[in-house]
């Protein structure tokens, strides 16, 4: 994945987390992969076109979601979610909007330019997920509530 | 050759020359009804005992029983291997299943007979030593279960199966594979002194003193060869080096100099750590690694550069580290081809080297003249323009994984494949013929080889290591 691609992702996911959880958030170590990979249980994904194609997915475990849901939620003078229901997906989903529009827009601002699909999420047990011939960087953001992370994969339209 | 004894046939009792005359009578199919077991005896075998054990042997493989007194002793033999034999007039060799499985065997005074075996397996007959043969066992096969680890010493791949018969436990081995084990080790000369040496009294004097040195002079060899052995694995763990294939010429020339080095420091020649590991690959790196290169190395890559090239011109870089290198072939294509269009792609799986490399800055000092045209000044120092620098694309990516790249004019990769285990670097190798036809560019790292069969041909000098694409 190109180099200036990466920082716009990290750094998005990074602000947009502590700024709705308000919550202490670490990064894990960045690392690429290539074969197929499990999912946690909830996964939201989110299209790239124009220059290039890929995609960018957001996974975390069925407990993490709820709790980050509900976070959310009572930022918002809401009430908490006790199980994954249509509101709780929303959120998630708005969640990966976010961060995906915030790095997109940092991405425009150096040149690049994306355009985004509408997000979806999956939810289920023991998903997978593989894409062949696209390399996928992974970053790993350590939450309170458990552990999101952040799938990218970009290729350049040759 | 000499022997001094025929097998003699082994009676013991009754039971057993029963089951000799069955043996010799050719086996006919015809079927033996015993008293106490109304299934059908299907199986014979000769039983004996190796280190207190019992085994058996299928008796359709047993072409005698035989009683060994003086072997030939055979220089340079592995040490199960006790001699050879001559019987009626073929030579066979006899082997030692005692010591082939390491168990215990009883020494026999010296001139005694030793109980062994003759077997047969396909066209070939081969001798094997037991500590005492017992008798022929009749079997019903469906009886014989698969072998279980705890049953006995020897290797379990050895082990046809495990069969229970008056109260005794018999240990039936598998002699094809035995032998066919046995081939293959034999071809292999080994530096032990074969344990035969006792059964060859016969040996005058001055043989067993040329015998002795050149023992010796196996064993120095093989020293050096098991410290380069040590040396290998140690690059492998400290620095994951893999020289196999791409590198061995450097490695063993490396390696002479190495040991000159350091017994002149009175140093011991293995690796004890990753400084060691650096200091030995020293020589092994290519020059300007790392860096902008000099105009020598410059010249040189532009010697090897196409008159005539296609209008965009692809490159493929992986391995790019900080950039130094990719930006210094970008200047030079750029030099060479300047209307051409110009797509470097160039990767690295180090995240913190590859993220400074799309916007490199650097002192004007570190520069060589020759990339001054091109050089552009930014806040804290130098950076190329864009010229040069929008003809790169970086990547993190690792060269392992799936490569997106396009097919490419010429691929740049030094150092880097000796740093793939060898798995991947064949498949990286295939990969770089997948993504280029003939006439393309391949640079490698100085001390790095391509073997012609792979369709690359070598076509560098003595300054850059290069190949073209057949």
């Amino acid at each position: 994945m190109r180099v200036e691609y990466i920082n716009p992702f990290v750094e998005s996911a990074y602000n947009v987390l502590q700024e709705v959880l308000s919550v202490e958030i670490t990064r894990g170590e960045l690392y690429l992969k290539s074969t197929s990979m499990p999912v946690l249980g909830v996964a939201a994904i989110i299209g790239l076109a124009g220059d290039v194609e890929g995609r960018v997915l957001f996974d975390m475990s069925k407990v993490t979601a709820i709790q980050i849901a509900s976070a959310m939620l009572q930022s918002m003078e809401m009430e908490p979610i006790e199980e994954l229901n249509d509101m709780g997906k929303a959120t998630i989903t708005e969640l990966a909007n976010m961060i995906t529009g915030q790095a997109v827009t940092k991405l425009h601002n150096l040149g690049f330019k994306f355009d985004l699909t509408p997000p979806a999420i999956f939810t289920g047990d023991n998903m997978e997920i593989a894409d062949t011939g696209v390399e996928a960087l992974i970053v790993p953001m350590e939450l309170p509530f458990g552990k999101i992370e952040i799938n990218v994969a970009i290729r350049e339209r040759n | 050759m000499k022997n001094t004894s025929e097998p003699v046939a082994h009676t013991q009792s009754d039971e057993q020359s029963q089951g000799a005359r069955q043996r010799l009578g050719g086996l006919h199919q015809h079927q033996i009804q015993e008293q106490d077991d109304i299934e059908t005896v299907d199986y014979k075998m000769v039983t004996f005992s190796l280190g207190g054990k019992d085994y058996g042997i299928n008796i359709l493989k047993v072409k005698e029983i035989a009683k060994f007194t003086t072997f030939t002793y055979v220089p340079n033999a592995p040490p199960f291997v006790s001699g050879v034999y001559n019987l009626r007039g073929d030579i066979i060799s006899i082997i030692d299943l005692r010591v082939m499985f390491n168990l215990p065997a009883q020494r026999k005074a010296e001139g005694s007979a030793e109980d062994g075996l003759i077997l047969r397996l396909d066209e070939l007959m081969i001798g094997v030593v037991v500590d005492s043969i017992d008798k022929v066992v009749g079997i019903v096969s469906s009886r014989i279960q698969p072998p279980h680890p705890i049953f006995g010493d020897v290797n379990i791949k050895y082990i046809s199966g495990v069969v229970e018969k008056d109260g005794r436990l018999y240990i039936i081995l598998d002699v094809d594979r035995i032998f066919a084990k046995d081939e293959s080790t034999a071809e292999k000369p080994e530096s032990l002194p074969p344990a035969g040496a006792a059964n060859a009294p016969e040996l005058g004097e001055d043989v067993e003193g040329i015998e002795a040195t050149s023992r010796q002079a196996a064993v120095g060899k093989n020293e050096e060869q098991l410290d380069l052995d040590f040396i290998r694995e140690s690059l492998v763990t400290f620095r994951g080096f893999y020289p196999d294939g791409i590198a061995d010429a450097w490695l063993n020339r490396r390696y002479s100099e190495w040991r000159a080095e350091r017994s002149k420091l009175g140093l011991d020649v293995q690796l004890t750590g990753e400084d060691d590991a650096d200091e030995f690959l020293r020589t092994f790196y290519s020059p300007y690694s790392g860096r902008f290169w000099g105009e020598d190395y410059a010249e040189g890559v532009k010697a090897l550069l196409a008159q005539e090239m296609p209008k965009n011109i692809n490159v493929w870089n992986p391995g790019c580290g900080k950039g130094y290198e990719t930006y210094s072939l970008a200047t030079i294509l750029r030099m060479r081809y300047p209307d051409h269009i110009l797509k470097i792609w160039a990767g690295d799986n180090d995240l913190l080297s590859i993220s400074t490399a799309p916007n490199l800055v650097f002192g004007a000092d570190a520069v060589p003249t020759l990339y001054e045209p091109y050089l552009v000044e930014a806040k804290n120092g130098f950076s190329f323009s864009s010229e040069v620098k929008d003809a790169i694309l970086f990547e993190y990516h690792d060269v392992t994984h799936t490569n997106a790249v396009p097919n490419v004019d010429m691929i740049m990769a030094r150092d880097l494949l000796s740093f793939l285990p060898p798995k991947q670097q064949a498949s990286v190798l295939n990969e770089f013929s997948d993504k280029t036809s003939t006439g393309a560019l391949l640079i490698l790292g100085q001390n790095e080889y391509v073997s012609e069969t792979l369709g690359w041909q070598h076509v560098g000098s003595a300054v850059v290591n290069a190949y073209r694409r057949l």
